[in-house]
């Protein structure tokens, strides 16, 4: 297997993640945190992220259609997803939760509306993205797989 | 590295109060590579609450604000009421001034935005002695 070549796709992956601003800091502050006794820490702390945000994003849609809106629970439940988002450093999602809270603090239903329609592109995007660079990084296996080494 | 600075001290009691699991796993992480903690959970500010009243002794309480059943302003308060004087770190999602202000009329000593970082935990362990 071309390692240097693996290396060179997940180091470009990783960079072009960040300059695009879908990532932030925190997510190499999750990398710093993976070590032999934790090797797929990241990839979990991943994982938990899309299960949790999968969940809030139907509930925000759900919210969205009742009649009177509830604005204090969909800020609530914005709050919940830009609170997980930013734990993996999900830069992008976090603005956008930003947008949908500002939309909610206004009681701007268009604005909701729309904000969610980002929000779930941003939020299909990163995970394809992510998926892709968690698939990667398996390719190399864990003996090459040094945090470090990625920076 | 941290964990020989931790083995030179006692080991310190943290109870975490949050009931997301993601910030739990995240906070799992950071202060075992903190290294010399014990950690409790508690799921909310009520379960805080009671753990604290049946003699729970912690040397750190970090409790984030929006929570089930009681929230963290809320957990503060009756902690503070019940004499219990051990620092308590607010967090939170938002990083607006009211938020910080609300911890700290409730009775916490210190707030910081999450997510919770290595730095930020660093601070917080230096702030109340604790490293």
């Amino acid at each position: 297997m071309d390692y240097s070549n693996l290396r060179r796709q997940i180091i470009s992956m990783k960079k072009s993640l960040f300059d695009q601003g879908y990532l932030d800091e925190q997510f190499n502050q999750l990398e710093e945190l993976q070590d032999d006794s934790s090797p797929n820490f990241v990839e979990e702390v991943v994982a938990l992220f899309f299960k949790d945000s999968s969940r809030l994003l139907t509930n925000i849609e759900r919210a969205l259609e009742k009649y009177p809106q509830d604005f204090y629970r969909l800020d609530s439940l914005a709050h919940q997803f830009k609170g997980s988002g930013s734990s993996i450093g999900a830069l992008r999602m976090k603005n956008e939760c930003s947008m949908f809270k500002a939309h909610c603090s206004d009681r701007n239903l268009e604005g909701c509306r729309r904000s969610l329609q980002k929000m779930k592109r941003e939020h299909a995007t990163l995970k394809q993205k992510l998926e892709t660079y968690f698939q990667l990084l398996r390719q190399v296996g864990p003996r090459e797989r040094a945090v470090n080494s990625w920076k | 590295m941290a964990g020989a600075a931790a083995a030179e001290r006692r080991v310190i009691r943290v109870l975490l109060v949050e009931d997301e699991e993601i910030h739990r796993f995240l906070a799992r992480a950071l202060l075992r590579d903190a290294g010399g903690v014990e950690l409790s959970e508690a799921w909310n500010g009520a379960e805080a609450v009671r753990r604290v009243r049946e003699g729970g002794a912690y040397d750190l309480i970090l409790t984030d604000r929006q929570m089930p059943v009681m929230d963290g302003h809320e957990a503060t308060r009756q902690i503070r009421a019940l004499g219990v004087t051990t620092p308590i770190v607010g967090l939170s999602s938002d990083s607006l001034a009211a938020d910080a202000d609300a911890f700290i009329k409730a009775g916490a000593d210190h707030f910081t935005p999450k997510p919770l970082s290595k730095e930020k935990l660093d601070n917080i362990l230096a702030k109340f002695n604790l490293a």
